[in-house]
């Protein structure tokens, strides 16, 4: 390994430290979540209420179960189903169920594209 | 071509697809969508160290179909997924090692990051939804690893070999 290598290793862990920090500065209360076909919201889930909900992904029933301000997908036909084996989310990460084009983000009160100073 | 050139390349060709599929059946990579080893790139990175650029676009190639064939299905999202996620590994991999001064292994973690990028694109167009984009960074952190162990194998592959 050379110093051209250790260069470049040392930019990415740099890379990964910022998103890591940016990720905890932007960490927000979450409210509500959206789930998304595609690009388009087919439901919005108020997070404060624990309740059990069905939606119709691409190959099939979607169930997403909120408990405590967090909200998991518990079932849905996939051959991996690694959106289910994800487990409970709480922060701004999307469960996304690839198959099913199904993603499920929580979001918060403020507008989503902006960087507030 | 000659035919030992054929031969060889597909010699390597085969170890390629047959990495790929054993690594395929290793559960532990099944958690997060993307992160995988990527042993089989070890032949890539061979192939642009030992032949040419276009002899590995042809192992590459030819890989992600045979493995697709054997493996997911052709023309699934999956098989769309490995090839783009090969192509632009392949172009970045010979691209750093032409013009910058990295080693093996500093190619290869440019191959596993551009690998990852490649998915990543392609999963935001199936998806037409911009938030995949969260999956990159534990992507990166995998890929630095993956690609820091497939270089240092390459390495020692392209030394004995």
């Amino acid at each position: 390994m050379n110093k051209s290598d250790k260069i470049l290793i040392i930019i990415l862990v740099i890379i990964l430290l910022v998103v890591f920090l940016l990720k905890i500065i932007f960490k927000t209360d979450s409210t509500y979540a959206n789930v998304y076909y595609e690009n388009n919201i087919i439901k919005t889930i108020d997070l404060t209420i624990d309740a059990t909900y069905t939606v119709e992904g691409y190959n099939g029933d979607v169930v997403i179960e909120v408990l405590d301000n967090k909200i998991r997908v518990t079932e849905e036909n996939s051959p991996l189903h690694i959106c289910s084996k994800q487990g409970w989310v709480s922060d701004g990460t999307p469960i996304i169920c690839l198959p099913n084009k199904i993603i499920i983000k929580i979001e918060n009160n403020s507008d989503l594209d902006t960087i507030s100073r | 071509m000659t035919t030992n050139k054929i031969a060889r390349i597909s010699m390597l060709l085969a170890i390629s697809v047959v990495l790929g599929l054993v690594e395929s059946y290793i559960p532990i990579f099944n958690v997060i969508p993307g992160v995988k080893l990527g042993l089989a790139n070890i032949v890539i990175v061979y192939a642009i160290y030992k032949y040419s650029f276009k002899d590995a676009l042809y192992i590459s190639i030819l890989r992600v179909f045979l493995v697709g064939l054997l493996r997911s299905g052709l023309f699934s999202i999956t098989f769309f997924f490995s090839l783009s996620g090969a192509l632009l590994s392949l172009i970045f991999m010979y691209l750093f090692k032409k013009y910058t001064k990295l080693s093996v292994i500093g190619v290869s973690i440019i191959g596993a990051i551009s690998h990852s990028i490649g998915q990543i694109i392609i999963a935001v167009i199936f998806l037409s939804n911009i938030n995949i984009i969260y999956y990159f960074p534990i992507l990166l952190l995998s890929s630095i690893i993956t690609g820091i162990i497939v270089g240092m194998l390459s390495k020692k592959i392209i030394e004995y070999a």
